[in-house]
């Protein structure tokens, strides 16, 4: 079988053509704060674009419009690999980043909604450098969420959605109304999420710029900032909790929010994902608070539970904003915070990470494994509230959660020639594999990832979409019966 | 179904009879070296533990014969605890170590041969209380073998074994013919290795004392010294090589040994396992070496290979012997150990941590994922050489993966409450529960574990056995389900 190349050209000539229309908004804050020679370069990168994705969009010849797993494969690689690329122009036409490759860093981050920066003073950008950089998670967000609930189904990756009684089919057919119906709805209540979070920000007394800027951040679990301290620079826990707020409901379920606009209440609140998940939110903000406070980190109960609670929502959600450095917390906090960083948020939702309903699986895997020792000749199903999971999709899980170990110790080893200390270099890794963005000690929060050569900083841009299209989606590219399937 | 308590009581203290026993080698060694003091402490130890196991086995009266797998599990994991405290009074007797718990770390190091150390200065000890120190990773060593090819097949924990033709029993019943047969034949060839080894030290020129102390550590991969720079004391070529080679062979799989004995080579060199194990340790040798020569570690790359062999393979086996103090390496130095530490040795050997074979399966569970996600409907079986495992061995020891990567990040989250650096926390949890024996950090090569708190110090100390006794024999303890099976 051959690839349909044509089809997979099509498809990504409207990636290019909306990633220019995207641009617009950009153009226009650089317009409106008088910013001519951003908007110059906005300009000079939007009507190229415009005009080779509509040759490509309108000139290309599809012969068939048949889309099998591979193409699917391919075409969600390619479009955030060339929207990662293109993305990063307007950082090398304005002269804000040097070089290709920091720009490429800065721009993979940004739609993979990461959020690790190479840039040490981000206040002496531009402002439309600096809304393009925060929009393009607010795209990836999105970009993230069609992909989750469309188009993963449809390529077979189990473990999300695995609480609906779904089939993963062969053929990316079926996708195309599910598209155009109930994901219509999806992206409504992220549009809402996004104004709502604007508002109350704006109501908190931080200027329009600014509560964009924190309001993508939040419901794209980007984490990005335009000030050096991020969220620390508005010192007040009002814009706290409700960029915290933000990101907790970004990082539920979306297809849950479905069900409730639709009434079914009791879907919403019988959900094991979303148990787990509050779950393990509360306990990790009660053992840090309790940490912090324990050890006399902050004066009072009220600032650990704040600073605790805060930093606890911004890892587990894989945003990465934080308020405070907690590089100086107790080993205890940090490895709490870790630990959050490899768990990450719901399936079907802008979050990253292994995702909690792959750590519920786990835990029932294990438990499994308890069970069969003792009791050698029993066959015991993994249930998932009542329902039975498959052994197609255990196995689906289980070479997920191996291939997730793998790849993250093997980046750590790529990482560690760059003869940093080891927590740096673990976590350097953790943060760029969960899309997170921030780490511990050189990469903390007051750290930056300009410190690691091209070839790493290349490698790690690759690492955050292999951890944002769910490792197979890249993985599969390198392997040559992927080309070559007769084989 | 109800324990078997008496038979239980009957066999433990049969095993403590045999320890009080095995004490008297060491109390020889005092009284040819004048220790009165430490002479008296073993015989204070020897004859009262001697007369109450006596009475012990004799008053217990079993009345039935019968193990089922609870008695197994039971039985195996308070073997080990209950030896571990035994072999504790010592330590604490003659004065050397007065802290129970820091007697019991060292004692429990001692039997599950990992090698780590709460003492500061070793030099100053007595002999008497050395050679007790490493004659328990000798024993240890034995002991484990028992475990490994008679027992544990019959727990039905079988990703052992599986080189060999094996049948998982649910009952312990038919162990009694097998454990006469060809287990004594693993005795013959580990006390063969022993006395090979002693001679080959003498021949290097070490007195008759330091060759034994160092062959117990070598053939059981313990790793204990008598002296405080380890194998570095002795700057010699010959020494290295003669335990680099005696660590490597009771890393192997000593059922392949039997196969030897039988005068089936091509059995032994066939087996799949094996391979991969000389494969790593050549890899992880060349990549040091190259790291090493890089860097400017090493005068010239000779040096950098005699440095990179030993240390590869020590860690790999689970010994813990080192030559130089490695936690000072350049990061990717340091990331191949911190790296071949989760490896550990063959199945059925000395050696401890997750073993070859299921680092095997790990890696083809993770290509049959990706191959899946190409070809959906496939059925594509596990295979290991040119056998296939049943869907049933590869859940069992996807669990244990499983299970033992998230008992490592438990016990390093438990562990950093102590505060210290989450590298020192992170591989002092990683070289306890792999029985490796030094860590990295504060718990290198040349430093030990005295600083953590008690309640550490006996954690660390479970942990070496839960790791000693493949995870399940231990955890079941803990778990309702195991003291009460009907409800």
């Amino acid at each position: 079988m051959n690839l349909n190349i044509r089809l997979v050209i099509k498809m990504l000539s409207f990636v290019i053509l909306l990633l220019a229309i995207a641009m617009l908004p950009s153009l226009l804050v650089s317009l409106i704060y008088r910013e001519f020679s951003t908007a110059i370069a906005f300009i000079k990168i939007i009507v190229p674009l415009l005009i080779f994705g509509y040759i490509t969009a309108y000139r290309v010849k599809t012969i068939s419009t048949k889309l099998g797993l591979r193409e699917g494969f391919l075409i969600v690689a390619l479009s955030w690999l060339s929207a990662s690329l293109l993305g990063s122009f307007p950082y090398l036409l304005t002269d804000t980043i040097d070089g290709f490759v920091n720009a490429f860093f800065e721009s993979t981050s940004g739609f993979t909604t990461t959020g690790a920066s190479v840039i040490s003073d981000i206040e002496n950008l531009p402002k439309g450098i600096l809304f393009w950089r925060s929009f393009c998670q607010w795209i990836g967000g999105m970009g993230i969420l069609i992909f989750a609930i469309s188009i993963l189904p449809a390529l077979g990756i189990s473990g999300q959605r695995i609480a609906r009684a779904e089939t993963p089919g062969p053929s990316l057919n079926k996708v195309v109304p599910r598209m155009s119906d109930s994901a219509k709805i999806l992206y409504a209540i992220y549009i809402a999420f996004t104004l709502a979070a604007v508002a109350l920000l704006l109501a908190g007394g931080l200027n329009p710029f600014d509560a964009f800027i924190a309001a993508f951040g939040s419901v794209a679990s980007g984490g990005l900032s335009n000030y050096n301290l991020g969220i620390a620079h508005f010192n007040s826990s009002y814009v706290e909790g409700v960029s915290a707020l933000f990101t907790i409901l970004s990082c539920v379920n979306f297809t849950l929010y479905y069900s409730a606009i639709r009434g079914k209440w009791h879907d919403f609140f019988t959900d094991r994902e979303l148990w787990a998940f509050l779950l393990v939110l509360c306990a990790g903000a009660v053992l840090i608070t309790g940490n912090l406070w324990h050890t006399g980190s902050y004066s009072s109960f009220a600032e650990s539970l704040r600073f605790g609670f805060f930093q606890t929502s911004a890892f587990l959600t894989t945003t990465g904003h934080f308020s405070a450095d907690f590089n100086l917390w107790p080993a205890f906090s940090k490895m709490v915070l870790f630990l959050l960083m490899l768990i990450g948020g719901c399936s079907s939702s802008t979050g990253g990470g292994i995702k909690i309903i792959r750590i519920v699986i786990l835990f029932k895997l294990i438990q499994r494994g308890f069970f069969v020792r003792l009791h050698p000749r029993a066959i015991v199903p993994v249930k998932i509230q009542g329902k039975i999971i498959s052994t197609e999709v255990m196995t689906g899980v289980m070479s997920f959660l191996c291939l997730y170990v793998f790849v993250f110790l093997l980046s750590s080893l790529v990482l560690s020639f760059e003869n940093l200390d080891l927590l740096t270099t673990f976590t350097a890794t953790a943060a760029v594999l969960n899309n997170v963005g921030t780490g511990l000690e050189l990469v903390g929060p007051t750290g930056s990832f300009a410190l690691f050569s091209d070839f790493t900083k290349i490698y790690l841009s690759f690492l955050m979409l292999m951890g944002r299209l769910e490792l197979f989606t890249i993985i599969l590219l390198f392997t040559p019966s992927f080309w070559n399937p007769d084989r | 179904m109800r324990l078997n308590i008496r038979l239980i009581i009957r066999i433990l203290s049969i095993v403590t009879l045999l320890l009080s026993l095995a004490m008297l080698p060491a109390l020889c060694t005092s009284l040819l070296y004048g220790e009165s003091n430490t002479v008296k402490a073993f015989s204070l130890c020897i004859v009262p533990i001697l007369l109450f196991s006596a009475l012990l086995a004799f008053v217990s009266n079993p009345t039935s014969t019968i193990l089922r797998i609870r008695d197994g599990f039971l039985i195996v994991a308070l073997c080990w605890v209950l030896g571990s405290v035994v072999g504790a009074l010592p330590y604490i007797v003659s004065g050397v170590i007065p802290n129970f718990a820091d007697a019991f770390f060292e004692s429990a190091s001692g039997f599950t041969t990992t090698g780590s150390t709460i003492l500061h200065d070793i030099e100053i000890l007595p002999k008497g209380i050395l050679f007790w120190r490493s004659f328990t990773h000798w024993l240890g060593g034995m002991g484990i073998l028992i475990f490994a090819i008679a027992l544990l097949p019959a727990l039905g924990i079988n990703a052992l074994h599986i080189a060999a033709a094996e049948t998982t029993g649910p009952s312990m019943d038919k162990l009694s013919p097998k454990m006469t047969d060809s287990t004594r034949i693993l005795y013959v060839i580990y006390i063969g290795m022993t006395v090979m080894e002693t001679i080959l030290l003498l021949l290097g020129g070490m007195d008759l004392f330091d060759a034994l102390v160092h062959t117990f550590g070598s053939v059981g991969t313990g790793g204990f010294s008598s002296y405080n720079d380890s194998i570095g004391h002795f700057d010699s070529l010959y020494i290295e090589m003669v335990i680099s080679v005696f660590t490597l062979l009771a890393g192997v799989n000593f059922s392949l040994y039997y196969l030897l004995f039988l005068g089936n080579w091509k059995g032994f060199f066939r087996d799949g396992e094996l391979r991969v194990y000389l494969y790593i340790i050549c890899g992880a040798t060349l990549l040091i070496t190259a790291v090493l020569t890089i860097f400017g570690i090493a005068r010239g790359i000779g040096d950098a290979f005699r440095l990179a062999f030993f240390q590869a393979v020590s860690i790999i086996t689970t010994t813990g012997y080192c030559t130089t103090d490695f936690s000072l390496w350049p990061s990717a130095g340091t990331m191949v150990l911190f790296l071949l530490m989760f490896v550990g040795g063959c199945s059925s050997s000395t050696a401890g941590s997750v073993k070859v074979i299921r680092i095997a399966v790990f890696i083809k569970l993770i290509r049959r994922g990706i191959y899946k996600r190409l070809h959906p409907t496939a059925v594509v079986p596990v295979k290991l050489g040119d056998r296939s495992l049943s869907s049933q061995v590869v859940s069992k020891i996807a669990s244990f993966l499983l299970l033992y990567l998230s008992l490592f990040l438990f016990g390093t989250l438990l562990l950093s409450l102590d505060s210290f650096d989450l590298i020192t926390t992170a591989s002092s949890v990683a070289a306890c529960l792999g029985n490796v024996g030094p860590g990295l950090g504060d718990v290198g090569p040349l430093s030990n574990f005295s600083g953590y708190s008690d309640g550490a110090t006996v954690f660390l100390s479970l942990l070496m056995i839960t790791g000693r006794l493949e995870l399940f024999t231990i955890l079941f303890l803990f778990l309702p389900g195991f003291w009460n099976p009907d409800r």
